[in-house]
């Protein structure tokens, strides 16, 4: 084993160089104007930017068969010694699996080689975690780990800092975890209570208070901690902000509670970890002093794409599994397979995982392209996406299998408990949406802001302008971007798709431009329409991603291409309808937008915390 | 005379009728009460102090000048002259007796509410009618004894007269009715007995019983009532017995009692369809459903007896936030065992919702807070009296503007920037004036009304609430609230005893840091 993980590091060795272009650009904040505004901002204004998503990004064929060498042993493992009925049973990941992880080097994928890991771009990283996937806990495990646990001293770790860690963090002797948390404070960064205060002499930070849920608690000894400091502003005013840390275990004072015991991913570790007295010596200052906020934000940024992939990998793996109990369950001297409302799961789980592959796949490309822009809203995307059909065709592939589904015999009823979580950590996706949306908005709107004024001051022009294009688009001009055609970036027998494309960014940049016009910096306050704009976007996201992804397909000669570009069309007419409908909904006055009922409603129930309609059963007389 | 309008406009067309038939669920009354006292003062019914000398009589008819079916007039005995009726009664009564409808008006306006009303106006007009609604009724009260002691007992009150030992409960109230359908085959004077058996039924705590006024109604024979001609049908047939029915089904409107299909039964067995009782039993099974739960803060029907519940139940009913905890700050104690020394110890049960603790907690010490009351609070018949505990408003250059603080939310921006809001066609934002008033931190209701008792809910308060010891405590208790207080059935009628003694509007200033 460990022969092959040394192939393995001399393989990544290649691209070690290539990847610390990344990790050095992941380091500028996020909201200095990129120097090309990524893909989904540009559909904010309409636009479809080419550059970097058409063609799909290509691996050289060399990376390739490293990838697929890395992957064999990987997979061999999870397949023949990992039992995940008995991790999940017993709450934890048994003493040898977790040395064979580390001897396999997966403690370490995305830590450049010269500090022991295996240097992994971010595109190796993705299709590794497909691998990964088929165990939620060690999943979840590892992702605590090296996604969020030790990103912070990849992303804005200092050079000592690096030397002193990333080794042993890279060869998995030390466990990293990541404490933001607390009771009091969710996504909420002002109401962190933990505080480091500074000595007397300067030379450490004692670090007080409490974190909870943090994954990988009890195995970690190394934790990349925030904590709210003093810190004098340029004005001459102390405030608080927070900071990053990075707190060792032996440092004294950290204890952790008992696992939590938790629905799904129950064999990973979770539990809350208190600070006591803690010192923290000022050169474990992750980052500034008081920059901890932005550092919090872009680890918790950098690392979503990939739970794209890692659903991917399982819905490929309960497409096979089903797909044999299908195939050989008799009912009424009929395979199952022969039912239409059996063979439709399986046409929604192969389209979902088509998706999410394409969405991730083109996600991590863009991430590994150098000089590469902000891509944290794709990212957002691909997480809400796949996390969100995750949990609907684990759930369908149960319902394949019926009672059978339901029992602790077969992996399903596990698998829909692993991924329930899916949808709630690394951001919710309600909160993801706003993001998604409001960033997006917020990119929008700089840019509109110049034509915005003219039409609110009533220069004559631009209102001549603007309704103009109205009447134009009320006629249902055809959209051209640039999609289709002799060179369009989208083959022909795709062209029907790609209009439907070019029309829903059309109009959807329309629609941004009447939001912000009727909203403008209010928009934080519509949470509904905001996740209208949102799931607008996601699907834009995943029809460019078919798209380019099955156009390739075509001009490669990729074997069942045709198969791809059913997937892909299908996709893009149900994104296509969908998009209409979200689109008319946010209209004003539009008769399908139920949001001022919803709204009264849920108003209503609230103010009685209960449920208010009198039972069927009662009578006034 | 409301109902009997109703009656006329029922096939009218609906807002009237609408508005009729709300007069009659709201049941009128408390207008014409209020009317007849008030307006006999102004010189057209300069009787009133002699009214209640005057025999009381029911199912009399005023009878100003216009001509009446004589049969009518004298129902029971003497008739009375429109002397002591005010001119607005007279007026109403003259327009329903030209239509010829005058013996449910004579019902409706001479019965019920003159022998209601009368001990009311000797104590002196409220201006709370709230509480005489319930008591209102068709039902005419037979004379007061202390005012005609000469006068006989009822008829039929023989039965309803208890054996030693015997208790007062349905069951021995349906054994009377029984005992009168036994001993009367023919049912001669059911109608009285009728009216009786109404006024018995609070007495024995069957007045929401819907099986007991089915069985009242059934005393009446069946089919003799009904009108089987079309004269019959114009004119009132059988008023006295008519009215009688409606007593009935009054009398169920204001306990709140739905009739059911056997009230319906038995209505049309005995009036017939197109009857006044039968109409009335209509817009009750229409009204009654419609405004059965039209109180959005219901109050259960039977209020808690302990003063301590019934301070809690109060406190939940005006306390909006349903996460507000409540504090039973002191038991009630009393002294009847222990000696005679021991002061009385009042119950103090006090609410706080965590915002107000917050807001408590942020409180300007510099700024002193007030305890304010009591206020009164109505639950039922039952009148409660309750304390705040609050600020004054801060001034508007001293509010704090909540600002967004900048590295605030770790996912999504709290802010855009942008520099233009809400367009002004999607900014659906009325011009209110708002009147803002200043915070209330907490309040309570307690069985004493002192600062001594009101000192003691500070001291809890300040328990759970630390600051509360560095604000100055101001009391600023009213001697009297302005509000009825009194009324028949009250259970703690007692207004505030020790405020005369405290001067009202005088601040005094107390509890400077730790009291």
């Amino acid at each position: 084993m460990s022969g092959c993980v040394l192939f393995l590091r001399r393989a990544a060795a290649a691209r070690a160089c290539r990847a610390l272009v990344a990790l050095t650009a992941g380091r500028r904040p996020l909201r200095t104007s990129p120097p090309s505004p990524s893909f989904a901002k540009e559909l904010f204004l309409g636009k479809i930017e080419k550059k970097g998503v058409f063609p799909f990004p290509e691996v050289s064929q060399e990376e390739l068969n490293e990838i697929n060498q890395f992957v064999g042993p990987v997979e061999k493992f999870f397949a023949e010694e990992v039992d995940s009925r008995k991790i999940d049973r017993e709450g934890r990941i048994p003493d040898d699996t977790l040395e064979k992880l580390k001897s396999l080097g997966l403690f370490g994928m995305q830590i450049p080689e010269e500090y022991g890991g295996l240097g992994l771009s971010n595109t190796m990283y993705a299709r590794l975690g497909e691998i990964i996937s088929l165990d939620g806990s060690i999943t979840v495990t590892l992702a605590a780990h090296q996604a969020i646990g030790l990103k912070g001293i990849l992303l804005v770790g200092n050079e000592e800092q690096k030397a002193k860690y990333l080794p042993r963090l890279a060869s998995g002797e030390h466990i990293a975890a990541f404490c933001l948390t607390e009771p009091s404070s969710g996504s909420d960064a002002a109401s962190i209570r933990t505080r480091a205060t500074l000595s007397e002499d300067k030379k450490h930070y004692v670090l007080n208070g409490s974190k909870v849920w943090i994954t990988n608690g009890g195995l970690a000894s190394i934790f990349t901690v925030f904590a709210k400091t003093e810190v004098v502003d340029s004005d001459g005013s102390v405030k608080d902000k927070m900071t990053a840390f990075i707190v060792e275990r032996d440092f004294g004072g950290v204890t952790n509670g008992k696992p939590e015991d938790k629905l799904g991913i129950r064999g990973s570790n979770t539990c809350e970890v208190h600070f006591e007295n803690t010192k923290v010596p000022i050169e474990n200052v992750l980052g500034e002093v008081g920059g901890g906020f932005k550092v919090a934000m872009n680890i918790l940024n950098s690392g979503r794409f990939s739970m794209g992939s890692v659903v991917a990998g399982i819905l490929k793996k309960l497409i096979e599994l089903t797909a044999e109990y299908a195939c050989t369950r008799k009912q009424f001297n009929k395979n199952l397979s022969e039912f239409g409302l059996i063979q439709e799961k399986f046409a929604l789980m192969a389209q979902k995982a088509y998706v999410m592959e394409s969405m991730t796949y083109l996600t991590a490309g863009m991430l590994d392209q150098p000089e590469f822009p902000d891509c944290s809203i794709e990212a957002a995307m691909v997480k809400v996406f796949s996390s969100e059909s995750a949990w609907q065709c684990v759930s369908e592939a149960l319902q394949i299998l019926g009672g059978s589904g339901y029992m602790k015999d077969y992996p399903y009823e596990r698998m829909l408990r692993d991924a329930r979580i899916l949808l709630i950590f690394e951001g919710t996706n309600e909160i993801l949406r706003m993001f998604i949306a409001l960033t997006g908005m917020q990119h929008a709107g700089r840019i509109l802001t110049a034509r915005i004024h003219e039409l609110k001051r009533g220069n004559v022009s631009t209102i001549v302008e603007t309704v103009g294009r109205r009447l134009r688009d009320s006629l249902r001009r055809t959209v051209d971007l640039g999609l289709t055609g002799d060179l369009g970036a989208v083959h022909p027998s795709l062209a029907e798709s790609a209009s439907k494309l070019e029309e829903n960014v059309y109009y959807f940049g329309r629609t941004v431009e009447t939001l912000l016009l009727r909203f403008g910096k209010s928009m934080v306050e519509e949470q509904l329409a905001m996740k209208r704009v949102a799931n607008v976007l996601i699907n834009l996201y995943g029809m460019t991603a078919v798209l380019s992804r099955a156009s390739r397909a075509i001009r490669v000669g990729l074997r069942n291409h045709d198969h791809e570009v059913l997937l892909a069309s299908m996709f893009c007419t149900e994104a296509y309808v969908q998009n209409l409908l979200s689109l008319s909904q946010l209209d004003k006055y539009a008769p399908e937008n139920l949001d001022e009922h919803i709204k009264k409603v849920s108003r209503q129930i609230l103010e009685k915390r209960a449920y208010l309609c009198a039972h069927p059963l009662e009578s006034t007389c | 005379m409301r109902l009997l309008n109703g009656a006329n406009l029922m096939v009218g067309n609906f807002p009237k009728e609408f508005h009729l038939q709300l007069d009659i669920l709201n049941s009128a009354h408390p207008m014409l009460l209020a009317s007849t006292p008030r307006e006999s003062k102004c010189g057209v019914g300069k009787r009133v102090r002699g009214w209640p000398h005057e025999p009381p009589k029911y199912n009399t008819l005023f009878l100003p000048c216009r001509k009446v079916p004589t049969s009518r007039i004298n129902l029971k005995g003497d008739c009375l002259s429109g002397r002591g009726m005010s001119w607005m009664q007279a007026i109403l009564l003259a327009r329903g007796l030209s239509r010829g409808w005058g013996g449910i008006c004579g019902a409706a306006l001479t019965g019920a509410p003159f022998s209601q009303v009368l001990p009311q106006a000797m104590r002196g007009f409220h201006c709370s009618t709230a509480t005489h609604n319930s008591e209102m009724s068709l039902v005419p009260r037979p004379p007061e004894p202390r005012q005609k002691p000469i006068k006989a007992l009822a008829p039929h009150e023989e039965l309803f007269r208890q054996g030693p030992g015997g208790e007062r409960d349905k069951a021995s109230f349906v054994r009377a009715v029984q005992n009168f359908g036994q001993h009367n085959v023919r049912k001669r004077g059911h109608v009285d007995f009728i009216y009786l058996a109404l006024r018995k039924m609070r007495e024995y705590g069957v007045e929401r019983d819907l099986t007991v006024y089915n069985l009242l109604l059934d005393i009446f024979p069946k089919e003799v009532f009904r009108p089987r001609n079309v004269i019959q049908r114009i004119f009132l047939h059988y008023p006295r017995q008519q009215e009688c029915g409606i007593a009935v089904l009054e009398q169920m409107e204001n306990h709140g009692v739905m009739p059911n299909k056997e009230t319906e039964f038995l209505l049309i067995q005995i009036f017939g369809r197109k009857s006044y009782p039968m109409l009335k039993y209509l817009r009750m099974r229409l009204w009654l459903t419609r405004f059965k739960n039209i109180n959005p803060f219901p109050v259960p029907r039977d209020l808690p007896q302990d003063p301590v519940d019934l301070a809690k139940l109060g406190l939940r009913h005006i306390e909006p936030d349903l996460s507000a905890r409540i504090t039973v700050y002191q038991m009630p104690f009393s002294n009847e065992l222990t000696s005679t020394e021991d002061p009385v110890q009042p119950h103090i049960v006090g609410i706080q919702s965590p915002d107000q603790q917050a807001a408590l907690a942020h409180h300007d010490p510099a700024r002193p807070i007030f305890v304010e009351g009591p206020f009164s609070l109505w639950l039922r018949s039952k009148c409660v009296y309750y304390h705040i505990l609050r600020a004054d408003l801060l001034p508007p250059e001293e509010r704090e503007v909540e600002e967004i603080p900048e590295e605030w939310n770790l996912y999504y921006p709290m802010h855009l920037d942008l520099d233009y809001a809400r367009s002004s066609w999607d900014d659906y934002e009325f011009d209110i004036d708002e009147v803002e008033e200043g915070p209330i931190f907490a309040m309570c209701i307690a069985g004493a009304h002192d600062q001594v008792t009101l000192a003691k809910w500070i001291q809890g308060l300040q328990e759970t609430n630390p600051a509360l010891a560095q604000i100055p405590v101001i009391f600023r208790l009213a001697g009297s609230t302005g509000e009825l207080l009194t009324s028949s059935g009250l259970e703690e009628p007692t207004p505030p005893l020790r405020e005369g003694q405290e001067e009202e509007g005088h601040l005094q200033r107390q509890q400077q840091g730790q009291s």
